[in-house]
C-alpha cells in the first residue's frame, strides 16, 4: 500500500510531464485546483492532453498559455461570468492551430470517467444517440492520426455501436474507458492519511479519483485522521488512493468551494475579458501567473478585502455578502 | 395594488418576465425536471412557487430536489443543495436518474434550431474548420434524448431558427442515423429506448410545439407580435396555420414572485 505524500505547490507540478493526459475534480467553476494550474503553467507544461467532463476557467488558462495539445470534453465555458471557452474556441476555428478538440456529450464523458474508474474498457449509453457528435467524419482524434494505437492513452475508436445482445433493446453507444495519467483534485478536506471529504455535490470527482494512476489532491484543510474516520459516509477516498497531497487554502480561487468561499465572479469576468485576444491573455498572465512567485503571493495580490466578500456563509455554506446580481 | 391574478398589460412586463411565466407554465405538477441554468432555472423556480409545488428538480452537477433559498448562479453552484434530498454527482443525476427513466420534463435552451427541434450549442460553420465555436454540448443532448418532454428556451431570430443547423448537438424528432447520416425519426434511433422529445420552443415572440410528424409549428404569439411576423424570423417555412391565439401575459401574482422571491437580486432578471 503506497502511502500519501506531503508535497509542495512545486513538487506537486513538477511530477507532470509534458504530454501527460490530465482530469481534474470539480464541475465549470467550482473546484477546480486552480493553484496548482497556475503552477503548471508557470513551470511552462507542453503539449498538455486534457480528458474532462466540462471544461472551465482553468481549461482557459491552460490553453490560453499553449499548455494543450488535446482536449476532450463537452463544454467550456465561465458560466454568468463569461459565456464562452474563448481560447478553445479561437484553438477550434483556427486552420492552423495544432491542437485537437474532441467533442462528447456530458453523459458520454461521464462514461468514459466511470469506465476507467471501474477498471471497465467501456461502458454503454443510450445517450445523445442520432447527433453529429457521433459523425464519423467529426472524430478529430482519428483525423489526426492519433488513433493508430501508438499512444495508450488514445482509445483506437471514438465510440462503437453496438446491438444489445441481452435484452434487444437495440443499438446502444459503447463509450471507451479512459485513465488519465493524473487526476488533478481540490478536495475541501483531506486528512493526515490522504482520506478525502468533498463538501456538498460530488460531480465526478470519485470517479476521476479513481480512473487515473496516480492522484494529486490540493486540499483546503489537512485534518486528523480520527476526525474523518468519525464518518466515514461522508468520505469520497481512502488514503491509499491518493498519490500527494499539498495543503493550499484558497486553492480553488477563483473558482468557488462549497463551506469555504464562493466564486469570484468579479475576477473571472475580467479573465474572461482578458481571453478574448492573446495578447490580453498574454498581460492578464503577466500580472496574476508569473508576476507572483507562489500562491501566497497570489493570495496576497487578490487582497483580504476581496477574500472576505467570497468567505462562505458558514451555515448557508456560500457568501452572503457579495453583490450577485443589477440589484 | 392591482389583484394577483389580474394579467399585466402591455408595457407593465419585460419579454423576459414572459419567457419565464410561459416556461414555467410548461411544468405540470408533480413533474420531476432537470433544468439548466439561466431562464430554465426562474421557470422551475417559479413554478413550484405557484403551478406546481409538488415538482422537483435535478440540476446535472448533482443536487437532487434542492430547495434553494437564494438563486443559483450556474448548475454547479453550492446553493442548488441547499435542503436537497441528494447531493450526489453527474453519474447520478445522467445515469441514476435521466438514463433510468425518471425525468419527465427537461428545461434547456440552445444558439440554433431547426423545424425538428435539433439544436446546435457547438458550432457556427463547418465543424472541420468552424466560423464560430459555442460552448459545447454540455448536458443539453442527453437531457433532449431521454426527457419525456423537454421545453427549450429560446431567442427568435432568422439566423437561429434554421432550415438545416450546421452541427445537430442534441436531438429532435429527426434526427441521423449512422454511419449514413440519412435523417429518420428519432423513435427508429431510439428504439426501446425512446421516451418523447421537444415539447415546446418558447421564444420572445411566440410558443413553439410540434406535430405528429415532429415538424414545429406556432401555437400562440406573444402580445405585439403577429404570426406572419413570427414566421418571419423563421428561415425555415413555419407553420402558422395551427395558431391558437395571443400568449397569456403574467399576472401580477407571477411578476411579484419572479421579482421579490424568484431573483430579487437581478442575476437572470433585469
Amino acid at each position: 500500500m503506497a502511502k500519501t505524500q506531503r508535497v509542495t505547490l512545486k513538487e506537486a507540478a513538477s511530477l507532470i510531464k509534458d504530454g501527460d493526459l490530465l482530469t481534474f475534480s470539480g464541475f465549470t467553476i467550482w473546484r477546480r485546483p486552480m493553484a496548482l494550474v497556475y503552477e503548471l503553467v508557470r513551470q511552462g507544461k507542453k503539449d498538455l492532453h486534457l480528458f474532462e467532463v466540462n471544461g472551465g476557467t482553468h481549461t482557459e488558462v491552460l490553453a490560453g498559455a499553449k499548455c494543450v495539445k488535446i482536449w476532450e470534453s463537452c463544454w467550456v465555458g465561465h458560466e454568468l461570468y463569461g459565456k464562452l471557452g474563448e481560447m478553445i474556441a479561437r484553438e477550434h476555428c483556427d486552420p492552423d492551430s495544432e491542437v485537437v478538440i474532441e467533442d462528447y456529450s456530458h453523459a458520454q464523458v461521464v462514461a468514459r470517467l466511470l469506465a476507467g474508474a471501474y477498471g471497465l474498457p467501456f461502458m454503454p449509453t443510450a445517450l445523445s444517440m442520432g447527433t453529429d457528435i457521433l459523425n464519423p467524419e467529426y472524430d478529430m482524434l482519428k483525423k489526426a492520426g492519433l488513433r493508430d494505437g501508438s499512444n495508450p492513452k488514445i482509445p483506437k475508436n471514438k465510440y462503437v455501436m453496438h446491438h444489445d445482445p441481452f435484452y434487444d433493446m437495440g443499438e446502444v453507444v459503447l463509450i471507451p474507458a479512459v485513465n488519465p495519467n493524473w487526476a488533478l483534485i481540490y478536495a475541501s478536506m483531506a486528512s493526515e492519511s490522504g482520506i478525502i471529504r468533498m463538501n456538498s455535490q460530488t460531480y465526478t470527482d470519485p470517479e476521476a479519483i479513481r480512473a487515473a494512476d496516480k492522484v494529486i489532491v490540493l486540499a483546503e484543510e489537512i485534518v486528523p485522521d480520527s476526525y474523518m474516520r468519525r464518518e466515514p459516509t461522508r468520505n469520497m477516498a481512502a488514503g491509499y488512493m491518493v498519490d500527494y497531497v499539498v495543503e493550499c487554502p484558497w486553492g480553488a480561487h477563483p473558482t468557488g468551494s462549497q463551506g469555504f468561499y464562493d466564486v469570484d465572479a468579479d475576477f473571472i469576468r475580467e479573465f474572461y475579458a482578458a481571453s478574448k485576444t492573446d495578447a490580453g491573455y498574454e498581460k492578464w498572465a503577466q500580472e496574476w501567473i508569473f508576476g507572483v512567485a507562489d500562491h501566497a503571493e497570489y493570495m496576497e495580490k487578490v487582497g483580504l478585502h476581496n477574500l472576505e466578500k467570497l468567505r462562505a456563509n458558514t451555515v448557508l455554506g456560500y457568501s452572503t455578502r457579495m453583490k450577485r446580481g443589477s440589484r | 395594488m392591482s389583484n394577483h391574478s389580474e394579467y399585466a398589460k402591455p408595457g407593465e412586463y419585460k419579454p423576459i418576465d414572459l419567457l419565464a411565466v410561459a416556461a414555467a407554465r410548461e411544468v405540470n405538477d408533480g413533474d420531476i425536471v432537470f433544468a439548466g441554468t439561466g431562464l430554465p432555472m426562474l421557470a422551475i423556480m417559479l413554478a413550484q412557487q405557484e403551478s406546481a409545488p409538488n415538482s422537483v428538480c435535478i440540476y446535472e452537477a448533482g443536487s437532487i430536489d434542492g430547495k434553494p433559498v437564494d438563486l443559483p448562479t450556474s448548475v454547479g453552484d453550492a446553493r442548488c443543495a441547499h435542503n436537497a434530498a441528494l447531493a450526489a454527482g453527474l453519474t447520478e443525476t445522467f445515469y441514476g436518474q435521466l438514463h433510468r427513466g425518471y425525468v419527465d420534463l427537461g428545461f434547456l435552451g440552445g444558439a440554433e434550431i431547426d423545424m425538428y427541434g435539433n439544436i446546435n450549442t457547438t458550432i457556427v460553420g463547418d465543424y472541420s474548420n468552424p466560423d464560430k465555436r459555442f460552448t459545447g454540448s454540455g448536458g443539453n443532448p442527453d437531457i433532449l434524448s431521454m426527457s419525456r418532454r423537454t421545453v427549450l428556451i429560446m431567442v427568435q431570430e432568422k439566423r437561429r431558427f434554421k432550415k438545416n443547423v450546421d452541427y445537430i448537438t442534441s436531438p429532435g424528432w429527426r434526427i441521423k442515423k449512422w454511419p449514413t447520416g440519412e435523417f429518420v425519426p428519432k423513435q427508429e434511433v431510439y428504439g426501446k429506448y425512446f421516451r418523447g422529445g421537444p415539447s415546446a420552443v418558447i421564444t420572445n415572440m411566440g410558443v413553439f410545439r410540434f406535430d405528429d410528424e415532429g415538424v414545429m409549428y406556432l401555437d400562440t404569439y406573444h402580445p405585439g407580435f403577429t404570426p406572419e411576423q413570427v414566421k418571419d424570423n423563421c428561415e425555415f417555412d413555419l407553420n402558422i396555420s395551427r395558431v391558437s391565439g395571443e400568449t397569456v401575459p403574467p399576472t401580477y401574482g407571477e411578476l411579484d414572485l419572479l421579482y421579490k422571491v424568484v431573483d430579487p437580486e437581478g442575476i437572470f432578471l433585469p
